[in-house]
């Protein structure tokens, strides 16, 4: 019973749009800004990457030093393409699977442009030095009250929407999105408010505490709406089990926030806290589970279908980044990989996997998907789509891959006291070189996506044959 | 209760929050009430029980230093933590002493915070008094003149400001040396 609502969900969305006329405008905003930083900000990950091997590179400049750049590249991917695209994505589906309009298209305008203030103040803060010194929590406390209010006007407009629907029964999408609205708002503030007022370890389990939640807690079900979402509208086939959905949407709630303290494992916390957060960490596994699990299922008997469809190919890819990364997590808590593991190159390779591997691919296939809708004309090229998919596929595989097998070797080689430190950082001197040219494949995914989202924006060609199967 | 919360927003609403609030308070608002030794300064004088000493807070020279620290990123490459490995307390040694553990208590004044994520580095927890100033200024003004094969980058512009390249070495001087850990006394001013 509980499947057929999902297709009835389904069916009834389709309805709608030929009778209600949406109109996207913050969703296009966002959408464009998005990109462009991705663009922009995928330049300065190539330049950090560089200079792993060439460390003097632009080296005698203050503003262009590692140290500044690398916040810059954080928060330019985490707020200025992902949240952001995620943000689009869901002012365009929210309304759908309502049934009616977005509650404001003014506040989601002035939403968007709040948004870009933060994002250009970031970049301006950050490379002159301004610097709050904790993790994910860099921005300056001017630009973190601005993201508040651009936080509080997003939600107020999702929620408005919500509680205007025409169909009672809710989608789980929109229970993932209403998640992260709240969800985001108590992490957020926990990360860049309440730590201003504790200092040392207890300031360092705050800022854990929002670290691993901002990922599990923002992005996790943030994305996870838009896999829910795309996947059964990408592939034409309706969800598998909406009650499957529902006890990874309950337990993702109940488990997740209690994990911070595993970024910590064998330092200076109390050893109680960390084997709860290892405990929970295992505990991960069922919110994971149920939904790749739901994906599968839901896809089985359409994988042909990935052969031509680029927007599924990126969600199914997605689907498995998300399984083996939200596998290595909990992996990496247990004590004795933590041993080995921890601090080393194959924890950037973990990130990257669920940053890029899952939930941008998932946005990144909401984008090719939506943008048709958005811009009333067909994606500009199919071919340059599956090209970004295969420079992104290549370039993200040997990135995630060589950070694992050369953080496990250099985790190995610490836990040698014999070898002195200097030899560990030149043994991995290969495995920099090989991770600079893999970025510079998924930098060339970003040119060719960046590319055809502006095409597509700005009608280039549309005269011409080809373009989108989307139906 | 699926169906019920399947049609309510406000349902969802209020099931989503409190499942969040009991994990989020039993993490955050709990612990430091119950472990205290998060907020008391180390000290110790019985040698009976380990390294003795007294964390000090710092000095304001010490926390110029410390936000340059924080402004270059130096703790996005440098952890300050011995963890409970042995490796660890072998690494962050000196002359054939294994350092302490790193406690809570070592950690009081710090904010924010420099525990790190990542080791592209050496770890910096007991770095103070391992080396002396003339090498901190040619070891900032090119590393690989020091440590051939390093990848840390030049800082000259801290070099090239008196006064900021004072108070960084005094900070750095000052790094894990609430604990008393070395027997011959041999820090470096």
């Amino acid at each position: 019973m509980l499947a057929q609502i999902s297709r009835r969900e389904l069916s009834g969305k389709a309805a709608a749009e030929g009778a209600l006329v949406h109109e996207d405008t913050t969703s296009r905003l966002f959408m464009l800004s998005s990109v462009g930083y991705f663009f922009i900000v995928g330049i300065i990950a190539l330049i950090i990457a560089a200079k792993f091997v060439i460390p003097d590179l632009m080296g005698t400049v203050p503003w262009l030093t590692y140290g500044r750049l690398r916040p810059l590249h954080v928060n330019g991917m985490l707020f200025g393409w992902l949240l952001a695209c995620d943000m689009s994505l869901t002012y365009y589906l929210i309304p759908r699977l309502c049934g009616v309009k977005l509650w404001s298209e003014k506040l989601g305008v002035a939403t968007a442009v709040i948004w870009n203030i933060v994002v250009l103040g970031a970049v301006v803060s950050l490379i002159l030095g301004y610097n709050q010194g904790l993790e994910y929590a860099e921005l300056p406390m001017p630009l973190d009250i601005l993201v508040v209010a651009a936080w509080i006007m997003y939600g107020a407009n999702l929620f408005m929407t919500i509680a205007q629907r025409k169909y009672s029964a809710m989608y789980v999408s929109i229970w993932y999105v209403m998640g992260t609205v709240l969800w985001t708002a108590f992490v957020y503030l926990t990360g860049n408010f309440a730590t201003m007022f504790a200092t040392g370890v207890n300031q360092a389990n705050l800022n854990w505490m929002y670290v691993h939640n901002a990922v599990g807690l923002i992005f996790t079900p943030i994305g996870l709406a838009l896999a829910y979402y795309y996947i059964p509208k990408t592939s034409g086939a309706p969800l598998y089990s909406h009650k499957l959905s529902m006890i990874g949407f309950w337990s993702l709630a109940f488990v997740y926030v209690w994990t911070g303290a595993h970024h910590m494992i064998h330092g200076p916390i109390s050893q109680w806290l960390q084997t709860i957060s290892i405990a929970f960490s295992v505990m991960l596994l069922i919110p994971v589970w149920s939904a790749v699990y739901n994906f599968f299922t839901t896809i089985k008997g359409q994988w042909h279908q990935l052969r031509d469809n680029v927007p599924l190919k990126f969600l199914m890819s997605g689907v498995v980044f998300y399984l083996l990364t939200c596998f290595q997590g909990p992996m990496h808590s247990l004590r004795v990989v933590n041993a080995i593991v921890s601090k080393t190159d194959w924890i950037p390779g973990h990130a990257h996997m669920a940053v890029l591997g899952a939930f941008s691919f998932f946005a990144i296939a909401g984008t090719y998907y939506t943008l048709p809708s958005l811009f009333g004309r067909p994606l500009f090229s199919q071919a340059v789509a599956n090209w970004s998919y295969w420079m992104f596929m290549i370039g993200g595989l040997g990135f995630f891959v060589t950070l694992w097998l050369g953080g496990f070797w250099q985790g190995w080689q610490w836990n040698n006291p014999a070898i002195p430190f200097i030899d560990t950082v030149v043994a991995l001197k290969p495995v920099w070189t090989i991770r600079l040219g893999s970025g510079v494949l998924m930098f060339t995914g970003i040119a060719l996506f960046a590319y055809n989202v502006l095409a597509t924006a700005l009608g280039v060609g549309s005269e011409r044959e080809g373009g989108s199967h989307v139906g | 209760m699926l169906g019920k919360a399947d049609t309510s927003a406000i349902w969802a609403f209020a099931g989503a929050l409190g499942l969040f609030a009991i994990g989020g308070l039993l993490t955050t608002v709990a612990p430091p009430l119950i472990d205290t030794s998060w907020a008391k300064p180390f000290e110790n004088n019985d040698p009976a029980k380990g390294p003795t000493g007294k964390l000090k807070p710092y000095t304001p020279l010490e926390l110029k230093g410390r936000a340059i620290y924080v402004r270059e990123g130096c703790w996005y490459c440098h952890t300050q933590q011995t963890r409970t490995l042995l490796a660890d307390t072998k690494r962050s040694g000196w002359r054939g002493v294994d350092s302490p553990v790193s406690t809570p208590d070592e950690f009081v004044y710090d904010a924010p915070h420099m525990f790190g994520t990542k080791r592209t580095g050496p770890d910096l927890s007991r770095v103070g008094g391992k080396y002396d100033e003339q090498w901190h200024r040619t070891h900032f003004r090119n590393p690989r003149d020091l440590v051939p094969g390093s990848i840390m980058p030049p800082f000259p512009w801290i070099v090239d400001d008196p006064e900021e390249f004072k108070a960084m070495v005094a900070y750095l001087q000052t790094l894990g040396r609430a604990k008393d850990w070395r027997p011959a006394n041999d820090y470096e001013q």
